[in-house]
């Protein structure tokens, strides 16, 4: 088996040569530093929203003149209506007890339970902290009094907070249309934390836990493709690949081989890209390690692939740069690394999906953030394998062409 | 000689590159033991012509048998030696480090190449050298350490694309010594060159321009036929001829 000869050889030279070598060492490094120290957010748009109202809509009060009377304020609905159509894609919902597990599953970015006493919980629990309010009730002016006991959560706010980014618009956002919704009956209280929010990951996520994935992908993305494009680019204007592919060795041990010893270097940086960031920033990592160490393999693979028919293509070294620039930059761009797809307008979503980095950056999150087991990540997974067999195949066509037209 | 082994044998090959012909239907045939010489200008077609033989390239009509098998063909490579016309070793290497890369490629048993190796390196007077970097060393020297690395597996037919360019006259005599021993051990050779004085020391050698193989025939038949006084002239006035017959 030749294969093993060729990566070997391939792992031999790039230890002897100091420059790769710290190209290889140092730019994982300088990546992690870099979004480590300089993050930045945005406000995101469409996230996707589950609600279930079960308001009756009424709510009981005491009154100074009248005892307790009813008054029908459907402030469920109201809430439900004034929420921010630019932020929130908002699903009704009617199965309250699914609605953890759908977040948990990712279906939602959070889910709104509004319980059948919401307009009366809001409503006293307005009076509690407002004090008495005069009104007017069927024709005659009464005053409003507060509860005698506090009435507890007024709604239930199911959170996925893996991404810390969306977790406080979120938050911020509905709490904002509740205390609008309270100052327009007349009151104008200021309630303190009026939703039982459910962080389902503990709120330990932190916005660098959230991108620590992708600019690993990303990272690896961009070296592990550079490397192998100008380490073929240059073995074929040397010589040494037609050397190499008139000796008795198969086109497609050759390709392999450079696979193999790229995919080793990938989880070489990977294992240093976790160290630093878990070390310098306490990067989460809920998940199975070694489930990373087999998503980013079957994405590495994947990439050498595409360095192999990126290398085919390229006449030099500056046209294989010329091609990492146009093709991959954007593709990693869109990758959902620096922003949610979810947050993407339509058509750049569609492409998005079809930037294998999108399936490796996705399953990353859910394993180390989220910590999923490989059952949680089968699409990914399934997709970058598939992803990986035919860029291995193209790639290994490819080189026996560079084999025949040297 | 008629009895030793056809190593070698194109039928019309052609190849052309987009628009430019670099080969136009040549005929070919090479033996067991002949130090054949490819001789021809810049541009004539003979590395095109090595290439198709050793596998890497498609002929686009045409055939080439080698070694038994229609080329390209897995089957021949572990029986061929080929040294390109460029240095093809790894510059950041040194000369043993490549050595012991392309050996390994061969199936060359460890044992076996610290013994081959000192062999070679002592018959391209590179002994010396053997852990210096094929990039820091002169350009004979790496076309030496080129030459040593496609002889390691003791091939029977040997493609050597310009052997000589760059190497000093008396190493060069030294080397091409070494060419006819080979030879008389049953080495095929097939040497490219673009020096008269090299094509004179050849078994047979085939004049090539313009991917037309014009004449063929060992340097005193070439001599006798042209009645000229050295291969020089008899290449120019065989091709002159040629283009008047067609
Ligand atoms: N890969 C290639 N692409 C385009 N043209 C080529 C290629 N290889 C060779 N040629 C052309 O084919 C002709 C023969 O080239 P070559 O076989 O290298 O000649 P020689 O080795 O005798 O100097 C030349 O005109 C050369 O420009
Ligand atoms: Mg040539």
């Amino acid at each position: 088996m030749k294969t093993w000869t060729v990566a070997k050889h391939v792992l031999f030279r790039i230890g002897q040569d100091p420059r790769t070598l710290i190209l290889i060492v140092l730019t994982p490094l300088l990546f992690v530093l870099l979004y480590g120290y300089s993050f930045s957010s945005g406000r995101p748009t469409h996230l996707k929203v589950a609600v279930v109202n079960e308001d009756s809509g009424l709510a009981s009060v005491r009154t100074a003149e009248l005892g307790r009377i009813t008054l029908t304020l459907s402030l469920g609905a109201k809430l439900v209506q004034s929420l921010d159509r630019e932020l929130f894609d908002v699903v009704l919902h009617d199965k309250p007890d699914k609605i953890q597990e759908e977040v948990k599953a990712g279906k939602y970015w959070a889910g709104l339970v509004l319980p059948k006493s919401f307009s009366h919980a809001l409503a006293n629990e307005a009076l509690r902290e407002r004090g008495p309010q005069k009104t007017t009730y069927q024709g005659r002016s009464v005053e409003l009094l507060p509860p005698e006991t506090a009435e507890g959560a007024l709604a239930t706010l199911y959170l996925d907070d893996s991404n810390p980014v969306v977790t406080s618009w979120v938050a911020l956002s509905l709490n904002e249309a509740l205390t609008r919704l309270v100052a327009e009956q007349q009151a104008t209280p200021t309630l303190k934390d009026p939703l039982d929010v459910h962080a389902l990951y503990g709120g330990q996520v932190s916005a660098l836990d959230y991108t620590a994935p992708g600019v690993i992908g990303f990272a690896m993305t961009l070296i592990t493709i550079m490397l192998t494009v100008i380490s073929i680019v240059r073995e074929r204007a040397s010589g040494t690949l037609t050397r190499t592919l008139v000796a008795p060795v198969r086109p497609w041990e050759v390709s392999l081989g450079y696979t193999l010893a790229f995919a080793l270097v990938s989880l070489l940086q990977l294992g240093e890209l976790f160290l630093v960031s878990h070390l310098l920033f306490h990067i989460r990592f809920a998940g199975s390690p070694l489930l990373v160490l087999l998503i980013v393999f079957v994405y590495a693979i994947g990439l050498q692939g595409i360095a192999t028919l990126l290398s085919t293509i390229a006449r030099n070294e500056f046209q294989a740069m010329q091609f990492i620039l146009v093709l991959l930059i954007p593709s990693i761009m869109i990758s959902g690394v620096f922003w949610p797809i979810d947050a993407m307008p339509t058509n750049i979503r569609l492409l998005a999906w079809c930037s294998p980095l999108t399936y490796a950056n996705s399953a990353l999150r859910e394993v180390m953030l989220r910590g999923r087991g490989i059952s949680g990540v089968a699409l990914e997974l399934g997709v970058l394998a598939g992803f990986a067999l035919l860029m291995l195949l193209l790639g290994v066509r490819s080189m026996r062409r560079q084999g025949y037209s040297a | 000689m008629s009895e030793t082994e056809e190593v070698v044998r194109a039928r019309g090959v052609k190849k052309s590159f987009k628009n430019r012909v670099a080969l136009s239907g040549l005929d070919l045939s090479v033996r067991q033991g002949q130090l054949y010489g490819l001789v021809g200008p810049n541009g004539a077609g003979k590395t095109t012509l090595i290439r198709i033989l050793c596998g890497l390239l498609r002929p686009d009509a045409g055939e080439a048998v080698v070694l038994g098998w229609r080329v390209p063909n897995f089957r021949i490579r572990s029986q061929i030696g080929y040294m390109p016309q460029e240095v093809a070793l790894y510059p950041d290497l040194t000369v043993m480090q490549n050595l012991a890369f392309f050996a390994e490629l061969y199936d060359l048993p460890r044992e076996q190449l610290k013994e081959r190796a000192e062999e070679l390196l002592a018959l391209v007077e590179l002994s010396d050298r053997r852990g210096q970097r094929v990039g820091t060393l002169s350009g004979g020297m790496q076309r030496r350490a080129s030459l040593a690395a496609s002889l390691l597996h003791k091939p029977r037919l040997l493609f050597l694309d310009e052997p000589s360019v760059g190497v000093d006259p008396r190493l060069r005599r030294s080397l091409w010594e070494h060419f006819l021993k080979l030879a008389a051990q049953d080495v095929a050779l097939v040497v490219t060159t673009h020096l008269m004085e090299e094509a004179a020391r050849c078994h047979v050698v085939g004049f090539l321009n313009q991917g037309r193989l014009f004449a063929e025939g060992s340097p005193e038949q070439l001599l006798r036929k042209t009645g000229v006084a050295s291969l020089e002239e008899a290449f120019t006035r065989l091709e002159e001829e040629s283009k008047v017959r067609t």
